[in-house]
């Protein structure tokens, strides 16, 4: 059984539809990177997956439960009340573009809040184990400042190492790397290489192709609200068989160099 | 000098009633602050957190207090309540009438505070498991409450200085203490400093205060 | 409700004393801000900290207690003065000093790389804050503006304390008379309600307009 399964997902803004109909699933331990061009709906997608946004068809199965929603006797569909979203959010770790740091708290502080407020743990419990994962992605010296003082990676790795803290069973990561400085880039994927060889199941949703290639089991191309392609990296990234991915990866890799 | 002697010697002489009136308004201020404060935070959930018929009916209740005069709402209160057979005193009723309409302008500082906390925050928040009240709790209240300290004192300065209004309804708070003083006196203008520079330590007190309360929030809560 | 309805013409001519003592309040209490608040930006420190006394003195006392300084300051001093005048004159100053505030503190918010920019243009204070400071200051102080205006119509309500006719004296006129007193007052309320509504709604329009979309 996969980890993550996701069949027939549809999702609208009003009138605009942004998913059209998303089939896919993720084993456990498997890394998913899904690329696209903006607005192809891989960011609505991700959020979907951890109930952040409703969707209006389809389903979604987190280890063999689906989610988001609740079937009457007669089968119609009644979104779940926000308590047992929630519930679910727990073991599904989200790691964001813009880092959502909570500004009013240290560093250490922000890894221990889940754990703390939301599982009630005791903090001598949850202490060590919050500096291990500042350790882990290699913070532990800055565990008692502010996040102002941060740089834009430094916040980010603290970012993961908040969401690691819940233990959850699927971790996502929403364009990580896209508001940082190029500079920066580097320290953050580098944690996220070491989460994949650790076994974590994820779904990487970014811009990075040459990261794609070297951390990804698996690639699936979106464009449009739909999933155009899916395949192992080496296959899709040198052969790509649809016209659009080959028009997104020349524009990609050829940057501003002219057409 | 002499004009300066017959200056000190009115306001010897009124030292009495100024001190008493600037009594009465004190206590008026001090028991409409609290008062407003609770309410506006009653009217909070309604507003924000109903269904949609509450929050209409709160929405439209908080506009009429905000767009009418505090003089009208304590006449009302003062001329209403007998109709139903309440006879509050005048002072009653005119820290039922402050704290009413003040209310109203202080959910709304208080619900600009929390909307101006960026979406970012509530999704950060969700993203770790937490409910809404969970979030509001440590996430963000605690960054809503530093941002709206500074509007809220504010508020609480024009309430102090509203206080004067409940002088129309026979309260012998400052200002009353003042007009009626000039009518029997005719030192207009010394009466005037007297209750002018009572008030402007009031208000410059309340001020000072209130930024020495930011700071020490703003340290607290880091 | 029959009682409202047969009074109304009468309360509407108070309504109508209201809105043109209001608009005289609003238009010169601005006017005399606005430049209160821009002369502050010229002149020199002697000059701003005169200004910032007359803010600070009229922002901290009730409007009530400047309304009856001009109502009994007049005759003090030997003028006849209407009443009318008497209490425009208290409350044009009042709104003037928090005019002044807010332009004042408006010119303060335009970022000074702007300043530096016109100055090495070669331009000179007056030009600056002509061509740069006021144009950028008017947008960020129309909202304030216009909420400050609209806490002036309502005080306009506090003349009536004075012996001066307008809209509230009316209602307390009528309700000594008729002692209905919630249906006049919460009709009266309804009037002020329909004249600052619009205004409030308006001001937060422009709110919107004028805020940066982070």
């Amino acid at each position: 059984m996969a980890m993550i399964e996701v069949r027939g997902l549809r999702k609208s803004y009003a009138a605009l539809e942004v998913l059209k109909d998303i089939n896919f699933s993720v084993d456990k331990g498997e890394v998913v990177v899904v690329l696209g061009p903006s607005g192809s709906g891989k960011s609505t997608m991700l959020r979907c997956i951890n109930l952040l946004e409703e969707f209006q068809g389809g389903e979604i199965r987190i280890d063999g439960e689906a989610i988001g929603y609740r079937e009457d006797a007669h089968g119609v569909r009644h979104w779940c009340k926000e308590r047992d979203n929630a519930k679910l959010r727990e073991q599904v770790g989200m790691v964001f573009q813009s880092f959502n740091l909570f500004p009013h708290r240290t560093v250490l502080q922000n890894v221990m809040m889940g754990p703390l407020k939301v599982q009630r743990r005791a903090r001598a419990e949850i202490e060590p184990i919050a500096r291990e994962l500042l350790g882990k992605v290699g913070l532990l010296d800055k565990a008692d400042q502010y996040p102002a003082r941060l740089s834009g990676g430094q916040q980010q790795r603290v970012g993961i190492a908040r969401a690691l803290a819940m233990q959850p069973k699927v971790m996502l990561f929403d364009e990580v790397t896209s508001a940082l400085d190029p500079e920066l880039v580097g320290e953050v994927l580098r944690v996220i290489r070491r989460l994949a060889q650790e076994g974590m199941t994820m779904i990487i949703v970014t811009h990075e192709i040459h990261f794609a290639r070297d951390v990804a089991d698996r690639i699936i191309f979106m464009d449009g609200g739909l999933i155009v392609e899916q395949d192992a990296p080496a296959t899709l990234l040198s052969n790509p068989k649809s016209d659009r991915l080959k028009l997104f990866l020349r524009r990609y890799q050829g940057d501003y160099l002219a057409d | 000098m002499d004009y300066l002697a017959s200056v000190f010697a009115v306001w010897i002489r009124l030292y009495p009633s100024l001190m008493t009136g600037f009594a009465i308004t004190v206590s008026l201020a001090l028991a409409a602050v609290p008062l407003a404060l609770a309410g506006g935070l009653v009217l909070l959930p309604l507003r924000m957190w109903s269904g949609r018929l509450v929050r209409a009916l709160a929405g439209t209740y908080i506009e009429f207090m905000r767009n009418t005069p505090l003089l009208l709402q304590i006449y009302l209160i003062y001329f209403g309540l007998p109709l139903f057979g309440l006879f509050p005193s005048e002072f009653t009723c005119g820290v039922i009438g402050i704290a009413l309409q003040h209310s109203a302008f202080l959910v709304e500082i208080y619900r600009g505070g929390i909307e101006a906390i960026s979406q970012r925050q509530w999704e950060a928040a969700r993203a770790i498991g937490m409910v809404r009240y969970t979030a509001l709790r440590h996430i963000i209240l605690p960054q809503a409450a530093l941002r709206i300290l500074g509007p809220i004192g504010n508020q609480l300065i024009i309430l102090v200085k509203d206080t004067s209004l409940v002088s129309a309804i026979g309260v012998a708070e400052l200002t009353m203490t003042g007009k009626v003083a000039i009518e029997r006196l005719a030192a207009t203008l010394e009466i005037f400093v007297a209750i002018g520079l009572l008030y402007l330590l009031l208000t410059s007190a309340l001020g000072a205060g209130l930024r020495i309360i930011e700071r020490r929030v703003s340290e607290w809560l880091g | 409700m029959n009682i409202l309805i047969s009074n109304l013409p009468y309360l509407l001519k108070g309504a109508m004393i209201t809105l043109a003592l209001a608009g005289v309040i609003v238009t010169v209490g601005n006017l005399l801000g606005l430049l209160l608040g821009a002369v502050s930006a010229l002149v020199g420190r002697l000059g701003q900290s005169l200004i910032t006394l007359y803010i600070f003195v009229l922002r901290g006392i009730p409007v009530l207690v400047i309304m009856l300084l001009g109502y009994y300051m007049f005759p003090a001093l030997g003028y006849r003065v209407p009443a009318y005048v008497a209490v425009a004159t208290a409350h044009i100053v009042y709104v003037s000093a928090f005019v002044a505030e807010i332009v004042r503190s408006a010119i303060n918010s335009v970022p000074t790389g702007q300043i530096a920019a016109a100055r090495s243009l070669g331009m000179r204070r007056f030009g600056i804050l002509r061509e740069v400071l006021l144009p950028q200051a008017t947008r960020i102080a129309i909202p304030p503006l216009l909420n400050n205006s609209l806490t002036a119509i309502k005080q306009t309500s506090y003349v009536s304390v004075v012996g001066v006719w307008e809209l509230t004296y009316a209602a307390r006129e009528v309700v000594e008379r008729t002692l209905a007193s919630f249906q006049i007052f919460l009709g009266v309320m309804a009037i002020y309600f329909l004249i600052c509504y619009p205004l409030s709604l308006f001001a937060r329009w422009c709110e919107r307009r004028t805020t940066v979309i982070q």
